[in-house]
């Protein structure tokens, strides 16, 4: 039981991170390889106000987010004012998480270094992670079917025509990366509170592939696609443990057979919706309706 | 006053490593307006292959070296025909070539990983012994990467300036379509340009392999040959070049006299400043899109 | 003078060596319809990207409303009221047809970020509103039948129309119609006119259309002026009539083996 417990609650971290992603590359276009160096602002923030100065986790949480958000104006600003694309973004994300490993693996005040910082008591249960996935798939969904989340979309789909149509494509794209960083920062927090002491090689960058595979298998335009990939991707190598160590060379190959075959992913365009339970309801109501009438006559 | 010329020539050696991996992304990007993702892995082969061919089959330095450069164009060329032509024929959105070039990374990178092993390997080439010029040593390898790396590069300019294939080369980096329909031939152009990329990836992960080490994920030193394309501007040959050399000299002198821990962060706060006051790199074009 | 909705003064651009638009000087007043026509490679479209800023001008200067634009962003400058369509179209590819003209709508979002997490019912009543603006957009453009088709899938005279219906969602006081008739056949070039003229009439928009169709050109600039542009620079301007006998004109386009129809 413990054992299916740590999977959900695993799965459960990767999935509020892949939101974050599938928002950023899914919805927006823009390509991370960095999201780990996010994750880590944010785990080690929330550690912090929670060890340090007591903060209750639920805030500590938002205040990692926040933070992480924030940090992400640091490469966002630079990359997308100079007008070139998704490259440079890339790059400075890669860039960015390495660098933040780096200062982390070298800061021995407070956050213990190559270390890591220890200590932490196991605040993120069950429930928790349930509550807090729940919440992070509802303002994911409130968010890409917002205005600015629609934005967003027509940036990934033509820039230049976005632009003329009066998108302001510096805002639009900071936006989606602040979101998209704060739900990293929000995943690191809660991966620190589980694991109950946070390492710099938590979040390296075979956790941005991670993350990555989870948005590219799981589609672009999608929530539910990344929301179910995400997860599998934590589940399939726990359970298959002869697979874990294939898993990254496995998860190459499908980058290129996906994006030769079915580049918008499994679930790419779907967009998560409650159209089914609603026609399913429309039409029990109708049935109920009509033995009602009949009923009467 | 003597560290101060030491560090400069370092600088410029390994400067000249990254100049070659630069203008790999440089030579790819202006043309098909990608980057590469896969090039670190190339590298990593590369000094992977050298590396294998001298310890296990005892080969010369430049016999190893030799069989290294043509299996990682056998591995770059190919790479290009399975995980990038598709994509390029069907005019793919460029999110996808590089989600593929990432997948193709990705998994040679941990296929090297589960094959030979995670381990730092020590290069078996005698580096040791340093030239004295006045009182200022110079590593015999910093001086040979140098040389071989400046003499490629020429090599490269003489193929991309004075021969008919390297004008083809040049015609489809201004306009793919207008130099296909003029007679360029697209697959030839594609071949030539991830052949000499491929060659380029493998010289300097031997050499990179040499100054540091041989192991799998040693290709992540490509980042720092990103940024130096970046800061020279993408897509921008002797941006490439004049960006790595700024870089390599700047972030020695930063690990000689700040701290060599923090000689990355350097090339990444220099990225950022970089792009923030030069948005399209010191000689880049300008990444506008026709209407 | 004062009162033109648009100036372009001495505006010029050069592309390496070439000098591709010429000291372009014309003013457009509020509310006038007219035509920009010219053989290939004239530079027409060029006038239109510098007008939008999607190139930088070498020098001149473009006056919206009496204020410089030459150094905003492209996407400032619609939302100040100059709007466009293209020559090869651009639409959103993946966005359904009434999603395409949405987004115009709301390029920028009238509700605040945290209202669109907690989806107040300000924000609501707003989506509502733009929806409905949006259906009455469609309608206009007769596509009212295709609003959850992909845009992508529209034949291409409806997607000509679409991005027409986009521009204006855009809200604009200037409209830039770029070959809104090319690829037509002529029963849909007829359609078109009467659409152009019932936007222009309702709307009322300073509208600029650049189009190859002489008979569109003519017949919707019957009232006000047509400019020509030769080789980036402006040859002619005047009535369909005076453009039509003018032998300066007639030489540039023969020079290009082409007839004026």
């Amino acid at each position: 039981m413990g054992y299916i417990n740590a999977i959900i609650i695993l799965g459960g971290i990767n999935v509020i991170a892949a939101l974050g992603v599938a928002i950023l590359t899914g919805y927006t276009g823009l390509f991370s390889i960095g999201h780990a160096g996010f994750m880590a602002l944010g785990g080690y923030m929330c550690a912090i106000m929670v060890m340090e100065f007591n903060v209750p986790f639920a805030i500590a949480l938002l205040i990692g987010g926040t933070f992480a958000g924030l940090c992400s104006f640091i490469i966002g600003y630079p990359a997308f004012r100079s007008r070139l694309r998704g490259d440079y973004f890339a790059i400075a994300t890669l860039g960015f998480s390495e660098a933040i490993r780096l200062v982390l693996n070298n800061t021995y005040e407070v956050v213990g270094g190559a270390f890591g910082y220890m200590g932490m008591s196991t605040l993120t249960t069950l429930p928790v992670i349930l509550i807090a996935v729940a919440l992070a798939l509802y303002f994911a969904h409130m968010f890409v079917t917002s205005q600015y989340g629609k934005n967003c979309i027509a940036v990934s789909q033509d820039e230049v025509a976005a632009q003329m149509m009066g998108v302001n494509l510096l805002r639009t794209k900071l936006i989606a990366l602040f979101i998209s960083a704060f739900y990293a920062g929000v995943a690191g927090g809660l991966l620190g509170f589980y694991m109950a002491y946070l390492s710099p090689s938590f979040f390296s960058i075979t956790r941005s592939s991670d993350l990555l595979a989870a948005v590219v298998f799981g589609g672009i335009q999608s929530l539910i696609g990344p929301f179910i990939t995400a997860f599998v991707l934590i589940a399939v190598p726990e359970l298959l443990r002869f697979f874990a160590e294939w898993r990254l060379v496995v998860y190459g190959l499908l980058f290129v057979v996906v994006m030769l075959f079915r580049p918008q992913g499994l679930l790419g365009y779907v967009e998560m919706n409650f159209a089914f339970a609603r026609r399913w309801w429309s039409k029990l109501t109708a049935k109920k309706d009509a033995s009602a009438k009949g009923g009467a006559a | 006053m003597e560290l101060f010329f030491q560090q400069i020539v370092s600088g410029i050696s390994i400067g000249a490593v990254y100049s070659l991996l630069a203008v790999g992304y440089a030579l790819v990007y202006s043309v098909y307006n990608f980057t590469n993702w896969a090039f670190d892995a190339f590298m990593a082969f590369g000094a992977f292959m050298a590396f294998y061919a001298i310890s296990l089959f005892f080969m010369p330095f430049w016999a190893a070296a030799l069989i290294s450069i043509v299996l990682t164009i056998v591995l770059s060329v190919g790479s290009e025909r399975l995980a990038y032509r598709p994509l390029r024929l069907r005019k793919a959105p460029r999110l996808f070539m590089m989600i593929s070039a990432m997948g193709a990374n990705l998994m040679i990178v941990n296929l090297l990983n589960l094959i030979f092993g995670g381990s730092f390997r020590r290069f078996p080439v005698d580096a040791a012994k340093p030239f004295f010029i006045g009182n200022v040593s110079i590593g015999r390898m910093d001086l040979l990467a140098g040389a071989i790396s400046f003499a490629i590069l020429a090599l490269l300019w003489w193929f991309l300036y004075r021969t008919k294939p390297g004008l083809g080369v040049r015609a489809s980096s201004i306009d793919i379509m207008t130099a296909s329909l003029m007679g360029v031939n697209n697959d030839a152009v594609a071949f030539i340009i991830f052949a000499v990329t491929g060659a380029l990836s493998s010289v300097a992960g031997v050499f990179y392999g040499i100054k540091y080490a041989v192991f799998p994920y040693m290709g992540l030193v490509t980042i720092k040959a990103m940024i130096a394309s970046i800061v020279g501007g993408l897509g921008s040959l002797p941006g490439a070049v004049v960006g790595s050399l700024i870089l390599g000299v700047l972030e020695t002198l930063v690990a000689g006299y700040i701290s060599s821990t923090y000689r990355d962060l350097f090339s990444f706060l220099f990225l950022v400043i970089i792009l923030l006051f030069f948005p399209n790199g010191l000689m880049g074009k300008s990444g506008d899109e026709k209407l | 003078m004062s009162t033109a909705i648009l100036s372009l003064r001495d505006l010029t651009v050069d592309f390496g060596g070439v000098r591709a638009v010429n000291q372009v000087t014309l003013d457009i007043q509020p509310g006038e319809l007219v035509g920009l026509i010219g053989p290939n490679g004239a530079g027409k479209t060029t006038v239109f990207n510098l007008i939008t800023n999607s190139i930088q001008a070498t020098s001149g200067d473009i006056l919206f409303q009496g204020k410089s634009i030459r150094n905003k962003m492209p996407d400032a400058i619609c939302r100040m009221g100059i709007s466009r369509t293209f020559q090869n179209i651009r639409l959103f590819p993946q966005m359904s047809v009434y999603e395409n003209v949405e987004l115009a709508l709301h390029n920028a979002p009238r509700y605040s970020i945290l209202e669109a997490f907690v989806r107040t019912p300000r924000a609501s009543r707003i989506e509502k509103e733009t929806r409905q603006r949006a259906f009455e957009l469609l309608e206009m453009v007769s596509l009212k039948d295709y609003v959850h088709e992909k845009a992508a899938n529209l034949p291409y005279g409806l997607q000509r129309r679409l991005e027409m219906a986009r521009a204006m969602a855009a809200n604009p006081s200037l409209l830039l119609l770029d070959e809104p008739a090319a690829g037509m056949n002529e029963d849909e070039c007829n359609d078109l006119i009467k659409l152009i003229r019932q936007i222009h009439t309702q709307m009322g928009y300073a509208i600029i259309m650049i189009e190859h169709h002489m008979n569109v050109v003519m017949d919707l600039c019957a009232g006000s002026r047509i400019y020509v542009l030769n080789l980036g620079s402006i040859l002619a301007v005047g009535s369909p009539a005076e453009i039509q006998s003018n032998p300066d004109v007639i030489k540039a386009y023969l020079g290009e083996r082409r007839n004026v129809r």
